[in-house]
């Protein structure tokens, strides 16, 4: 579909491999105004994905001032000073399901074994609130976020400026600790990555990833997931939350709608259906279980989401688009993969196995 | 010019007019439309239009592709406005279509044409932005309270007044021309396809849609009538001899556990905002659905119906189909329980986003009666209540159906506000 307003059409056009590091001579054309530097397109690119948590922070605030999710946090973290934005209830009911989902995934694995050390790894965390919702105070975790440094910032200095932030991400007794890394993930694939301080390689980790892998290049981004399951050489686990199946006319115009905003989801073919995710989580070194859902399964299953938690959603606003919601939401997925324990114990009888309904996945991918 | 036909032309340019001017319209409209009974008669040939959802470029492409106003006879079934960046040029333009042109277009109210709605899905919030207060967003709610709740299509042919349109195939160019139900056009007005009247066979219309892609298209088998409606009603119809095509009954959503002729329809009191429960509600908020009888339906208004309500309700009234809108079918039209009723969905890529087409119905006038036919309405040919036996011939009116995508991106400028959120991020 080519008839989406084009928006950015400069910084979504072609692009050639990226040139980070090797710093060449301008571009032979870079006086005409027209052209862009590729390294210009490139940094303009790394902006708009850095700018993807203003959205994902804004959908979190819309969400809470509705009561879809309860996070005191949220505000704290959000940009002092800005409207509270209103989004579409369909956006609304995604946030909280996507929440919930990881949430539950999270809380199983922090409950199993309480009292022993864990760790919880989330690439590209921005404004997330789960460390402050989930973890402060309540369970033994190293909690490390990672982001581009221009996130980083403004999130410590929220911390800094809040007193009860500053509290609970102070290292408690029991072992917990706090780490917020200004880090370009894409660095952890050099031949010599750096040490990310407070790491430990002994403890079960879990690493999060919602909508942050998929913006790298697909080796790229297999390459990061390497690098915790190289150095971690025991219970390791990953949660990631991503978009799929692009192939059908949602799909397409998903991809194109968000290629005019300069977004590009590069391991979306690739990883393109719940198998293809789960798949991906094998071969990466999950090797002992893994499980994907989209999100309109999460949103309609009993186990995911009970009865009454949907009954209550469905009261807090009026849910026209209907269609629209299964569209939207069966193109997003939270797929999960482990290996050890309390991995396996925590999440074995989770649902997340293969359904009937994704032989239509391999038709058309 | 007169002052109505400059107005058209501005809104045609996609120019808002100013807000006296569409106070002056909406009087006009309100005055017209207060004289239209709850259930507008609309003889054929007509051209019946889904949903626009403000997606004004992509209406200026129904008007191509359907031809123009007052050459072809429309009816809209309502949702005109949210959603879409251009909900009040789209809506005001219809609205002076039908000022200038009262007996060429019908437009009949959607749920969406509420307070209650366009103040969350953006025609609230787009009226302030475009005129800086909310006093046209209000002229027009005043008006969305006299739209009608459904329109009855009169005089439909049972056979398609023939077109000179080629084959978008020329290998197809022999298909037979006679005794054709269902006719399937592009956007550039070439036959994709033609299904001839069923003889005595099972062909499932709803195959003709291309091979669904949506988890929202995964319900598509039409159960073939059989089994007793699930209500006590003893009125049955066979349709009668003078009104080959059968009546059509268009409405926004669907039908009521509290309507069971469309008489009742006209009893209603539908000056008012759209109530949150009760028949006028269930008329624009319904779905049908692969169920028996009735359901809960999941956008907390109106319910889902079933095959058995729909065959009874349209025994009982003398009709040969229900046209409606209401749900996204990403092929743009989806007939349903052997082809009683249809979804008719007019907004391509709804919401720039879905990547849908979209289709707009065409019923022919019937040849025999001149487009004339009076109703019988279950008074005539009482049967006793057994069901006739299933007819080697479907009673349905031909259907021609025009399917056409989003107006091509050099028609439309830059939308006036960027989306946001779109998507999860």
């Amino acid at each position: 579909m080519s008839t989406i307003p084009h928006l950015n059409t400069l910084r979504s056009g072609r692009r050639g491999p990226r040139l980070r590091g090797r710093r060449g001579p301008p571009h032979a054309g870079s006086e005409d105004a027209g052209r862009f530097d590729e390294e210009d397109v490139e940094i303009g690119k790394d902006r708009i994905i850095q700018q993807t948590d203003q959205d994902a922070s804004s959908s979190r605030m819309s969400a809470v001032s509705l009561g879809y999710l309860d996070d005191p946090f949220a505000k704290t973290l959000f940009p002092a000073g800005e409207q509270v934005p209103k989004r579409y209830p369909i956006i609304n009911r995604g946030t909280y399901v996507r929440t919930k989902a990881i949430d539950k995934l999270v809380i199983r694995f922090l409950e199993t074994n309480p009292n022993e050390q864990k760790q919880i790894i989330s690439l590209g965390a921005g404004s997330d609130t789960r460390f402050f919702r989930l973890c402060a105070g309540k369970y033994k975790v190293r909690y490390h976020e990672l982001d581009f440094e221009s996130n980083v910032v403004p999130k410590r200095a929220a911390i800094r400026a809040s007193e009860e932030l500053s509290r609970m991400t102070l290292p408690s007794d029991n072992g917990s600790t706090y780490h917020l890394h200004a880090i370009d993930l894409r660095d952890l694939t050099n031949k010599s990555p750096p040490v990310l301080p407070g790491m430990s390689t002994e403890i079960p980790t879990l690493i999060l990833s919602e909508c942050c892998l998929c913006y790298l290049p697909p080796d790229t981004a297999s390459s990061v997931i390497q690098y915790f399951t190289m150095n971690i050489p025991g219970s390791i686990a990953m949660i990631l939350y991503e978009p799929i199946r692009p192939f059908d006319s949602f799909g397409k115009t998903m991809v194109s709608n968000l290629g005019s905003r300069g977004i590009e989801l590069r391991t979306l073919k690739r990883y393109y259906s719940l198998d293809a995710q789960r798949q991906r989580l094998r071969l990466s070194g999950f090797k002992e279980g893994q499980g994907a859902r989209d999100v309109y399964q999460l949103w309609e299953s009993d186990e995911w989401t009970s009865k009454d938690e949907r009954e209550r959603i469905e009261k807090l606003e009026w849910l026209d688009e209907i269609e629209e919601w299964k569209l939207l939401a069966s193109h997003y997925c939270v797929a999960w993969g482990w290996r050890g324990e309390p991995f396996e114990q925590a999440w074995k009888e989770v649902e997340g196995g293969r359904t009937p309904d994704e032989q239509r996945d391999d038709e058309v991918g | 010019m007169s002052d109505l036909d400059k107005a058209i032309a501005q809104l045609r340019a996609c120019r808002p007019i100013p807000e006296i001017q569409v106070r002056e319209l909406c009087y006009k409209a309100r005055e017209l439309l207060i004289e239209e009974g709850n259930v507008v008669s609309v003889d054929a040939p007509v051209t019946i239009c889904g949903d626009i959802h403000g997606q004004f470029h992509d209406l200026m492409e129904l008007f191509r592709v359907g031809g123009d106003v007052p050459d072809t006879n429309y009816l809209f079934m309502g949702d005109f406005v949210d959603r879409g960046f251009y909900s009040l040029e789209s809506f005001l333009l219809l609205l002076c279509l039908k000022v200038r042109y009262p007996d060429r277009i019908t437009l009949i109210r959607g749920n969406h044409e509420s307070r209650q709605i366009t103040t969350v899905y953006g025609f609230y919030d787009e009226c302030l932005r475009k005129y800086g207060s909310a006093n046209v967003w209000r002229y027009c709610c005043d008006v969305f309270d006299y739209l009608a709740l459904g329109a009855l299509v009169m005089g439909a042919g049972h056979d398609l007044a023939p077109i000179d349109a080629p084959f978008a195939d020329p290998s197809q160019s022999n298909t037979d021309a006679d005794d054709v139900e269902i006719e399937l056009l592009n956007s550039q007005g070439q036959i994709l396809s033609r299904f001839p009247r069923n003889r005595g066979g099972t062909q499932d219309t709803s195959q003709l849609s291309n091979t669904p892609s949506s988890p929202s298209q995964t319900k598509e088998q039409t159960p073939s009538r059989n089994g007793a409606p699930g209500t006590g009603a003893t009125s049955t119809s066979g349709g009668s001899a003078n009104n080959s095509g059968g009546a059509v009954l268009c409405v926004h959503g669907g039908l009521s556990p509290l309507i069971d002729s469309i008489d009742k329809i006209r009893l209603l009191d539908r000056k008012q905002e759209v109530p949150h429960e009760g028949a006028m509600c269930d008329l624009l908020w319904s779905d049908p659905d692969e169920i028996d009888g009735w359901g809960l339906s999941p956008r907390g208004a109106g319910f889902l119906f079933g095959a058995d309500i729909v065959d009874c309700f349209n025994r009982k009234n003398d009709l040969s189909l229900i046209c409606r809108a209401h749900q996204l079918v990403m092929e743009g039209f989806k007939e349903m329980f052997s082809s009683t009723i249809v979804t008719v969905w007019s907004a391509p890529n709804y919401c720039y986003r879905c990547g849908n087409v979209a289709a707009i119905l065409e019923l022919s006038e019937d040849g025999a009666n001149a487009g004339y036919a009076p109703r019988s309405n279950g008074d005539m040919n009482r049967s006793n209540g057994v069901q006739s036996e299933k007819e080697d011939k479907r009673p349905g009116p031909g259907r021609r159906y025009r399917v056409f995508d989003a107006a091509p991106q050099d028609s439309r400028g830059m939308p006036a506000k960027k989306p946001v959120a779109d998507y999860f991020l």
